[in-house]
């Protein structure tokens, strides 16, 4: 472990006191006078054509100041693949077709929340019903309904990968299986529903204030499909009430109240319903997932043949990198020397699913961990064994991808099966309770760029002060992860300064230095953070130079910047204070500020990622065989993070990881009939709240990532993975179902319970009563 | 989304407020805690023409208990007083069984008993335990007052006997029998703030080791809470064993009538129905050792 004085060290959130007292503005919190509040028409069909809309009557009822549709737009199509424009399906209005309930048809902008909501209802639109279609495997047969007339087979992504020889790899496996898991959509179900606010300049340009994960993104797009030039809009990103990938895109409403604002002259508020978020909203993807896997008798994989369709629902959204990606983590974790992917992205009539935490990786993995303890129990090695054998270490190379640099998983399984008492308790516990392992590699940022900037992936500048002050401005979008807290600690690290010396602006596309992709793919502390030191770098050869001169230092001398000074390393009495070192260096520049710009885009890194995250995690469970409840207890995870530079920040995202992967695993799912979602609400979307919480411990595994700033790689997304199949596999020891379709639900560990017990309602034989309630107590 | 426009009135006494109620007639609701009335007109689910509160009103939020009379719940005390209230420990477990895991601290500050009875949803989790220990209503209006068997009161999903007028008061429960147990279970799929798809509510009086009478009412497994009469046939008058529990679960769980819907399946809750009525079987009698 290196010796630093910020990093690692249990530092305050910036945002922590501000959220606490409740005093942190949102984008919904904010009022400009005169501000109008937009609420948006949605398609109550499926599938269908509109053959007219007539908006006079919302138009003239009082108060409504603005009404639109597609025909009010400049119908500019638009999609984060900038770089595949073939990929960009969706217009901010529909125009002449829906294709789920909830696309956008219309959108009203009126003096109150109520008018605006009470003219849609006046909004009269014509459909003609079209045949819809919801499951993907009869969206691809060649009868079924187009959705978009560009993609006759409903196939709007075709994804293949192929290395080594997958056939002659099965043909010399002692053992191959073949299985099929079917995943479910759940929602982002982050605490701020989606908010914009936008105001036009007195020269027509637009400012807005959204609550996004990618303002760069959000301002590009935005200016293409209003058809004004990027320097036009202004995105800022106030607080973030979460994002998870629900909010990587420009959206409807954003675009609706930057054109209203246009429109009308006056500042233009969306803000959505939970009621809205359910039922419209993106969502992670449903995947069915076909894995072929052959193993040598001891355990060693040979070959992987996976194929995978995602239901992308309506459009493309997120949904070519998730395709993208699910290939890429099939291939992930384990070394498998012959490999075959082929992932299709399916349209069928249901909300669009999108990026969401893990971006294919929960999906992918959960297939990849539970057949691998198939494998396991079938060969008779334990699970921790047959992944010891398997594991990815440093220096393996995936072929196309890239050579892993520093790697703890080998680790991470060591220490998680100490720490949870694997050995002994996967022997030893009575029917019902169970134990159980998931595993997961992930990337630290993607090198791809599908959105096809001409900036650098993310870029820093730091502006510093004779009073011993700094300022670092940055694109980077703290969504609530943290990102602020660990941006200053790396700047205040390199700068030998405290946090309160650093002032902070981050996420003004106007103010902050050009570029940054946004906070999603793990990638913000890595990118973010290499753009930081690179600016830092740049800010502290100046400072050395002006203190070597002051001081006369023979050039032996390495200098640094310590305990608010700039010092020569084994002389520190020859050094001078921060703000003097400043104040020495802009007077030998005629006055100029002393400002330095960083940025970081990865060179020779591959295709995919610059570092990979890893981890494994246990769950111990307690199942009810009478209900088919679930109690999760108990979770150990041990991981790989690189340099852990926030610890609470890095439990934080391990706490709210483990919560997201509860409700994937059991309770959380979109009820549906026909493209309507019945539970769009929080008492029947059941996710897990504080009390389900089980007892959790973490060990981070010590490793340097020479790729990232001071040694950190990821934590954010890849700890999204390991949960579901950790607690799948827990039941499976506890109850023997083994779940290849989730979400794991009472009902159907009961109905595995009675098959494989014989015990029916009808047969009345007595139950086995192993568990709660004791055998009932006579007398 | 918008709350439609409506009148809304604090009456300080209770002859104002049935006044007001006549006055107003047709689409005048009463509102106790609001944790059912106002989630209901956020959603527009219902458009009141006026709404009643109940909360000013003086003498109505008592909760009153004496060994020799019973228990007597007023129509504005909270559900959070009943959990906390020690003779209702002692004497109703199962009203407290009822209560701890109702909805979460927030709505159980402002909720009541008598407002969670009078909204007549399926799932109530008052009405099953309240139900087996036989409590009455009353039911108040200008013309004077009248009670009615807690039994008789539920007509359907959001349906009671109350008439247009008609303002809930208290609800009464009598002390319970010497050698009587209660108990209330219910199905949940999350801790915290759930509704639960089943639940059962169970009170059985003991003579010896024999079961001399029973009152088992189910919950959101019927459009009421459902006294499952054929199963406390089945238990009355039964020497006490494990089948007789098991064959009652059996029992209670063909005579339940639940629906599938987005919270769970018919089957699934026929099921659950059978576990909880032998757990709440099992439990009430090792209550009734201690009574
Ligand atoms: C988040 C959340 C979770 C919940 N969880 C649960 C749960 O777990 N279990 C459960 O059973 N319920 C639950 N509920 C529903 C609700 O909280 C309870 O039913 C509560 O007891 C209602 O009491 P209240 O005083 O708020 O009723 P109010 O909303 O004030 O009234 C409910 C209805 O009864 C009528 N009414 C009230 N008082 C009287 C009276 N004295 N005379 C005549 N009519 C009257 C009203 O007109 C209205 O129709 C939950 C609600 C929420 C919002």
């Amino acid at each position: 472990m290196k010796e630093f004085s910020i990093i690692g060290k249990d530092v305050p959130r910036t945002d922590a006191i501000v959220k606490a007292r409740g005093a942190a503005a949102y984008t919904d919190d904010m009022k400009l006078p005169g501000m109008l509040h937009g609420r948006i028409l949605r398609s109550p069909l499926p599938h269908a054509l509109i053959k007219n809309i007539d908006t006079s009557k919302a138009a003239s009822l009082p108060g409504v100041k603005c009404v639109v549709t597609a025909e009010d737009t400049p119908k500019i199509k638009y999609g984060n693949w900038r770089l595949f424009p073939e990929t960009q399906d969706e217009y901010p209005l529909a125009i002449d077709k829906v294709r789920f309930i909830g696309d956008e048809v219309a959108a009203v902008a009126a003096i109150d929340k109520d008018i605006a909501e009470e003219a849609l209802e006046l909004i009269d639109v014509e459909y003609e019903e079209l045949p819809a279609v919801f499951d993907v495997d009869i969206a691809m047969k060649s009868e079924a309904p187009v959705l978009h007339d560009y993609c006759p087979t409903n196939i709007s992504v075709n994804r293949k990968i192929k290395y080594g020889d997958v056939e002659k790899g099965f043909a010399e496996s002692d053992y191959v299986r073949e299985d099929t898991f079917t995943v479910h959509g759940v929602s982002h179900a982050y605490l701020e529903p989606c908010s914009a606010l936008a105001q036009v300049d007195l020269d027509g340009r637009i400012t807005i204030w959204t609550s996004t994960q990618v303002p760069y993104i959000v301002q590009c797009l935005l200016a293409s499909t209003l058809g004004m030039r990027e320097n036009d809009i202004r995105v800022i990103k106030p607080f973030v009430g979460g994002g998870f990938g629900g909010k990587m895109e420009l959206r409807t409403w954003e675009f609706c109240a930057a054109l209203m604002a246009k429109r009308t002259g006056r500042p233009v508020k969306f803000t959505l319903s939970r009621e809205e978020e359910f039922l419209a909203g993106r969502r992670r993807h449903p995947m069915k997932l076909h894995s072929k896997i052959g193993f040598k008798k001891d355990g060693t994989i040979v070959a992987k043949d996976l194929k995978i369709q995602l239901d992308g629902g309506a459009y493309n959204a997120m949904g070519p990198t998730a395709t993208f990606l699910c290939g890429n983590f099939g291939a992930m974790l384990y070394r498998y020397p012959n490999y075959r992917f082929h992932g299709q992205h399916i349209y069928t009539n249901k909300p669009p699913a999108s990026a969401m935490r893990g971006f294919g990786a929960p999906q992918s993995l959960y297939a990849t961990e539970i057949q691998m303890n198939i494998a396991a129990e079938d060969l008779g090695i334990d699970p921790i064994d047959i992944r010891l054998k398997n594991a990815q270490v440093s220096g393996d190379k995936i072929p196309d991808v890239a050579t892993i640099s520093s790697c703890g998983f080998v680790e991470s399984i060591q220490r998680v099966a100490e720490m949870s008492g694997w050995k002994e308790k996967r022997n030893s516990l009575k029917l019902g309770q169970g134990i159980g392992i998931g595993c997961y590699s992930f990337i630290s940022g993607g090198v791809f760029n599908w959105f096809n900037t001409q900036y650098p992936f993310s870029a820093a500048e730091v502006r510093v002060f004779s009073d011993g002050t700094a300022h670092l401005l940055t694109m980077a979008a703290d969504i609530g992860q943290g990102s602020d807290t660990v941006l200053k600690q790396i700047l205040a690290e390199e700068l030998g300064l405290t946090m309160e010396d650093i002032r902070m602006t981050s996420a003004d596309t106007a103010m902050t230095p050009q570029g940054d992709l946004g906070s999603w793919g793990s990638r913000v502390t890595l990118m973010a953070g290499n753009a930081v030191v690179n600016a830092a770098k740049k800010i502290k050869e100046e400072l050395f130079g002006a203190v070597s001169a002051h001081h006369n230092l023979n050039v032996i001398h390495e200098i640094e910047c310590k305990n608010g000074r700039v010092q020569a390393k084994t002389r520190p009495d020859y050094g001078l204070s921060f703000g003097e070192a400043v104040a020495l260096v802009q007077k030998a520049n005629r006055g100029e500020p002393l400002v330095a710009r960083g940025s970081y885009t990865p060179r020779g890194k591959g295709l995919v990622t610059p570092a990979f995250g890893f981890g494994a995690q246990v769950a111990e469970v307690e199942v009810d065989k009478e209900t088919g409840l679930v109690k999760v207890k108990e979770m150990w995870t041990a991981h790989d993070c690189g340099t852990v530079i926030n610890p609470r920040s890095v439990e934080g995202q391990l706490a709210g990881s483990i919560q997201m992967g509860l409700g994937y695993a059991l309770s959380e799912q979109f009820v549906m009939d026909g493209g309507k979602t019945l539970n769009a609400n929080f008492a029947d979307y059941k996710m897990p709240t504080a009390m389900d919480m089980p007892l959790s411990h973490v060990t981070h595994v010590d490793t340097y990532e020479n790729e990232g700033p001071m040694g950190a790689k990821e934590c954010g997304e890849g700890l999204a993975s390991p949960t579901a199949p950790a607690i799948s596999d827990a039941v499976y020891h506890a109850t023997g179902y083994r779940c290849k379709d989730l979400p794991i639900t009472p009902e159907k560990i009961l109905e595995h319970v009675e098959k494989t017990e014989d015990v029916g309602l009808e047969s009345r034989k007595t139950l086995h009563c192993d568990l709660e309630p004791e055998p009932y107590k006579i007398g | 989304m918008r709350l439609p426009k409506f009148e809304y009135f604090t009456p300080k006494t209770l002859n104002e407020a049935l006044a007001l109620l006549k006055e107003q007639g047709e689409g005048a609701y009463i509102m106790a805690g609001g944790t059912d009335i106002v989630v209901k007109m956020l959603h527009g689910r219902l458009r009141p023409k006026s709404v009643i509160a109940l909360q000013e009103i003086d003498g109505i939020n008592k909760i009153s208990f004496s060994p020799q009379e019973g228990l007597t719940i007023g129509a504005t005390a909270r559900i959070v007083n009943i959990l906390s209230h020690p003779d209702i420990l002692q004497y109703y477990p199962a009203l407290t069984d009822a209560v701890k895991v109702m909805a979460n601290i927030e709505v159980r500050n402002m909720g009541t008993v008598v407002g969670n009875l009078c909204n007549a949803a399926p799932s109530a989790d008052t009405a099953p335990p309240l139900i087996t220990m036989g409590s009455v209503v009353v039911l108040t209006s200008l013309e004077g007052e009248r009670r009615l068997s807690l039994d008789e009161f539920f007509k359907g999903p959001g349906i009671t006997a109350m008439n247009q007028g008609e303002i809930m008061t208290s609800v009464f429960v009598p002390l319970p029998q010497p050698r009587s147990g209660g108990s209330y279970k219910r199905i949940s799929a999350r801790c915290g703030v759930d509704i639960a798809p089943a639940s059962a509510g169970t009170m059985a009086v003991f003579r010896d080791e024999i079961c001399s009478d029973v009152k088992l009412v189910l919950g959101a497994v019927a459009p009421i809470p459902l006294r499952a009469y054929r199963t406390e046939n089945l238990l009355r008058g039964k020497q006490w064993t494990h089948e007789l529990i098991q064959d009652a679960g059996y029992e209670a769980a063909e005579e339940s009538m639940p629906i599938s819907d987005c919270r769970a399946s018919a089957e699934w809750r026929k099921k659950m129905v059978a576990v909880l009525t032998r757990r709440t079987l099992v439990e009430a009698y090792e209550r009734s050792k201690k009574n």
